[in-house]
């Protein structure tokens, strides 16, 4: 059982960091996209 | 090349109200640029940046059939700019340009240039290369900001455009990072000299604090009690593990605060890096001592020691960064020290000596010998000799007299002068080439957005694979598993540091564009500095470039003999000129008390000769080809065109109506150092080429006297970018050395343009390197230095990588299966800083660089004038 806590726990978490670092964006950034092409 | 820096030609549209428009015309300008992303849309201000050397008439054309009319605007300070202008001289007039008028033009763009709606900001709390991406970011995310950059060496960030002030820094705070506009550059500049005295002090208290602790629980641990909890120290690990969170809070707060910020923006950093790393060890060791029980008796050991010597090593890092970093900037401080405090001046018959900042332009200044010249200038009385080695990198004092120009920051260092005041303040030579050097130590080249993008993606990466390597510990790894998967993941998190990365490249830029600037070669941007160093033709121009561009006349000939006659009626002619060349025969004119003829309907023709009326007849004084084009007869002037030709000079026929009367000859001196130069270009591999309006026969004596590979005779001004299109359509990567204005279109059309020139003459924004001093030997050096920067950041980056790609899997456990090897936290917390320091220090070895040139001493030869 702890086993697969831990392991299911490892991997939500690196989902959660894939999430928030590429998949979702702040404000700030979404409009930083638009006005920049580079 | 896909960077705002990069981008010139500017078009004017309208109509264009979202980024499907952008989109629109990004895609219909993609057959123009071969890139949608060389196309940059600003739709606040309704315009569009394009590349280089981009027809801008063509992308006009093709935006208004998109649906969105165009027009085309050239920016004041940019070469298709000085192309442009030069153009239309050259059509107006002719290839007697003024080199006089065409300079004054170049200051005065030059001046223009620096005052364009650029806003410099002062940036705290940024640490490495991901710090720069975000703050890049959020700069350009306001509106009418075009471009944006921030240079990590120097902690400053520049934006272009037309943006407010507080929008600008509400963006960098809101970003996670502080930022205050930089009003004054040189009082910023002491300020962050003070600021960063006190931080380097506060950084080290902080070392030695957070150090001691670390070490202080390690010898305590280690020597008189134990890191494991047992029932009986469990209360003082307790104490010691609240007593180890207010160190880290108070000596490493900063990383905890800026990661928070980072987090908060979806935003990873070095700080992020830090934060989880100690923050782990932290909660995992307070976890052990509060609740041993839930724990196998094999993992109740603690770690606060590696938080606290972690965060102190770290401290101690950035400290010794910081050192590094001040001496990079030493360039820049050696010019700022040049300028004089108080100026001598004469108002109203009295001298006074008021502060340099109060002396305005007509005033009259007095200057001792041995005293520094406090603003630029002519001489309007006495003559001494000028050490102007501070600018021009010229090592002998250079004699001035009344009318002579002199520069603010060189030294008298023989008789007394007075002079007035023609440039003061920021306009001064000075004042630009220290705006130039700063600007440009802060650009990017390529390699270093390469690195800045591979960083953006790095932190979080790094993240995963910590997570990865916990896993595999728990789920493979021996007991106990849970303290191996901790300290395996802390490890991860602390040995990959991004700093190192993203000071690689801007430290040598600085360090390289400083050194070029003591050499007197000024370097525009980051990407000139990088393509100086794959260069492998180097095609000169000649008049100026290769010779003095002072020609004098070296015979007369005359077909009836009369050579006063044909010397008078010349002058006449060339009277009405400003060229070189002209005022060459007017000299000789003079010299030979012949009184100039008068000559009505003057007109100069690029590129072949003068023309006017003279008693009813035309009278023409120019080049064989445009001579016998009109229908002249030159035969009887073989002989002597031959002598002048074979002794390098440039014949000029002289034909009134149909009627030619002789031929003179015009050489100009090859200077000294020519040839020595290019053969350092060919030591260097590279191949030197000439391009001249001259005939062949001449080109190709000064093509023997020089050493020069291949020429090119009997090149139009305006056909001389054409020279470098073909040459870079063959494979070469050119760079054109020109000696201002004239040849701003060859310049701009060349990989790397240097604009040579002498002293506070240069035409300083017409090409991406500007040559202070006369010599060619500058292109050599700039070359050489070119090539030791880019290796110079080429190891930065290597060792960078070799680091990081080392370090991450031995810190993730790789070599424990074989050898039983697990690194502890704080040999990563010691290798992350002393892959910064490793970094800085390689970058502050170019400051001994030594150019392969040393001075020679020869006789100037005679050779021809051409005009262009």
């Amino acid at each position: 059982m702890e086993t697969i806590l831990v392991n299911a726990g490892g991997l939500v978490l690196m989902a959660a960091i894939v999430w928030w670092f590429w998949l979702s964006s702040s404000d700030g950034d979404a409009s930083a996209q638009n006005q920049s092409h580079h | 090349m896909s960077e705002a820096s990069v981008l010139h030609t500017t078009l004017s549209i309208s109509g264009a109200t979202c980024q499907g428009c952008a989109k629109k015309i990004r895609n219909a300008l993609e057959p123009l640029t071969g890139d949608t992303s060389l196309v940059e849309v600003n739709l606040e201000d309704q315009t569009v940046a394009l590349p280089k050397g981009i027809d801008a008439t063509e992308a006009a054309r093709i935006v208004t059939e998109t649906g969105y009319p165009a027009e085309p605007v050239t920016e004041p300070d940019t070469p298709a700019n000085c192309c442009s202008s030069k153009s239309e001289k050259a059509v107006a007039g002719t290839d007697e340009t003024s080199d006089k008028s065409d300079k004054e033009t170049d200051k005065g763009t030059a001046a223009e240039a620096q005052s364009d709606d650029q806003v410099h900001l002062a940036i705290t709390g940024a640490t490495c290369a991901s710090c720069v991406n975000t703050i890049e970011k959020a700069l350009k995310s306001v509106s009418g900001v075009t471009h944006a950059h921030m240079n990590l060496a120097d902690n400053t960030a520049t934006a272009t455009g037309a943006a407010d002030l507080q929008a600008l820094v509400r963006a960098v705070e809101s970003a996670g990072y502080g930022a205050s506009v930089i009003e004054d550059m040189d009082a910023a500049d002491d300020q962050k000299q003070e600021e960063d005295k006190k931080r380097y002090k506060t950084l080290l208290v902080k070392m030695a604090i957070s150090l001691g602790l670390g070490v202080g629980l390690m010898v305590w641990g280690i020597g008189f009690g134990s890191m494991t909890v047992s029932d009986a120290n469990q209360g003082i690990w307790f104490g010691l593990g609240l007593l180890t969170l207010a160190v880290m809070a108070g000596t490493g707060g900063h990383f905890y605060v800026g990661a928070w910020k980072a987090f908060r923006h979806h935003n990873a950093n070095m700080d992020t890096l830090i934060a989880l790393g100690t923050g782990t060890a932290w909660l995992y060791s307070i976890t052990v001592v509060s609740i041993p029980d839930a724990l196998p008796e094999m993992a109740r050991h603690v770690y606060f020691e590696a938080s606290a010597m972690i965060i102190g090593l770290i401290n101690l890092g950035q400290a010794l960064e910081l050192r590094a970093k001040g001496k990079t900037s030493e360039a820049v401080r050696r010019l700022l020290d040049l300028r004089a405090k108080t100026a001598r001046v004469i108002r109203d018959g009295q001298e006074q000596d008021i502060p340099v900042e109060d002396v305005r332009k007509g005033d009259h200044i007095r200057v001792r010998p041995g005293e520094k010249l406090p603003v630029d200038g002519r001489i309007v009385e006495g003559s001494t000799r000028i050490d102007e080695s501070m600018l021009t990198g010229e090592p002998m004092p250079v004699s001035k007299a009344v009318d002579d120009e002199v520069s603010a920051g060189t030294l008298n260092t023989h008789g007394g002068i007075i002079y007035e005041a023609t440039r003061v303040g920021s306009e001064t030579a000075l004042a630009q080439i220290i705006r130039l050097v700063k600007k440009a130590q802060g650009s990017k080249p390529a390699i270093g957005r390469l690195a800045d993008t591979i960083s953006s993606v790095f932190v979080p990466s790094v993240m995963l694979i910590a997570v990865a390597a916990a896993l595999v510990w728990y789920n493979v790894g021996p007991e106990p598993a849970i303290v191996h998967m901790m300290v395996a993941a802390t490890t991860v998190l602390i040995i990959a540091c991004p700093c190192a990365l993203g000071l690689a490249t801007p430290m040598s830029v600085m360090v390289g564009v400083g050194k070029a600037a003591e050499y007197g070669a000024l370097i525009r941007q980051g990407d000139a500095l990088q393509t100086a160093g794959k260069l492998d033709l180097v095609i000169l121009d000649k008049t100026g470039t290769i010779t003095e561009g002072h020609p004098a006349v070296t015979s007369v000939h005359s077909v009836n003999g009369d050579e006063q006659q044909l010397l008078a009626l010349a002058a006449g002619l060339e009277q009405h000129s400003e060229h070189p060349l002209a005022e060459a025969v007017v000299n000789k004119a003079k010299e030979q008390n012949a009184q100039p003829l008068k000559v009505t309907d003057f007109e100069a023709l690029n590129g072949k000769g003068v023309a006017g009326q003279f008693e009813g007849d035309t009278v023409r004084l120019g080049n064989r080809r445009w001579l016998e084009a009109k229908g002249l007869l030159l035969s009887g002037l073989a002989d002597a065109e031959k002598a002048i030709t074979e002794e390098a000079g440039t014949p000029l026929f002289l034909a009134r109506g149909t009627q030619v009367l002789g031929v003179i000859g015009v050489a100009d001196a090859i200077k000294t150092d020519s040839q020595a130069a290019i053969r350092r270009l060919h030591d260097a591999g590279i191949k030197v080429m000439m391009v001249t309006g001259d005939i062949d026969a001449t080109a190709k004596a000064i093509a023997a006297k020089t050493g020069i590979d291949d020429y090119r005779a009997e090149v139009l001004p305006e056909d001389k970018a054409d020279v470098v299109n073909e040459m870079r359509g063959k494979g070469y990567t050119v760079a054109m050395v020109g000696d201002g204005i004239n040849d701003a279109p060859a310049l701009a059309a060349a990989d790397v343009g240097f604009a040579i020139g002498t002293g506070t003459d240069v035409a300083i924004e017409s090409a991406a390197i500007t040559l202070m001093r006369g010599s060619l030997h500058g292109v050599p050096d700039a070359i050489e230095i070119s090539r030791a920067t880019v290796k110079n950041i080429h190891q930065n980056l290597f060792g960078a990588f070799v680091y990081n790609s080392l370090g991450i899997p031995i810190a993730a456990g790789l070599l424990y299966p074989v050898w039983g090897i697990l690194m502890s936290p704080i040999l990563a917390g010691a290798a992350m800083s002393l892959s910064s320091v490793t970094v800085v220090t390689n970058a502050n070895r170019l400051r001994l660089f030594k150019s392969s040139h040393k001075p020679v001493k020869a006789q100037s030869q005679r050779a021809n004038g051409e005009r262009n």
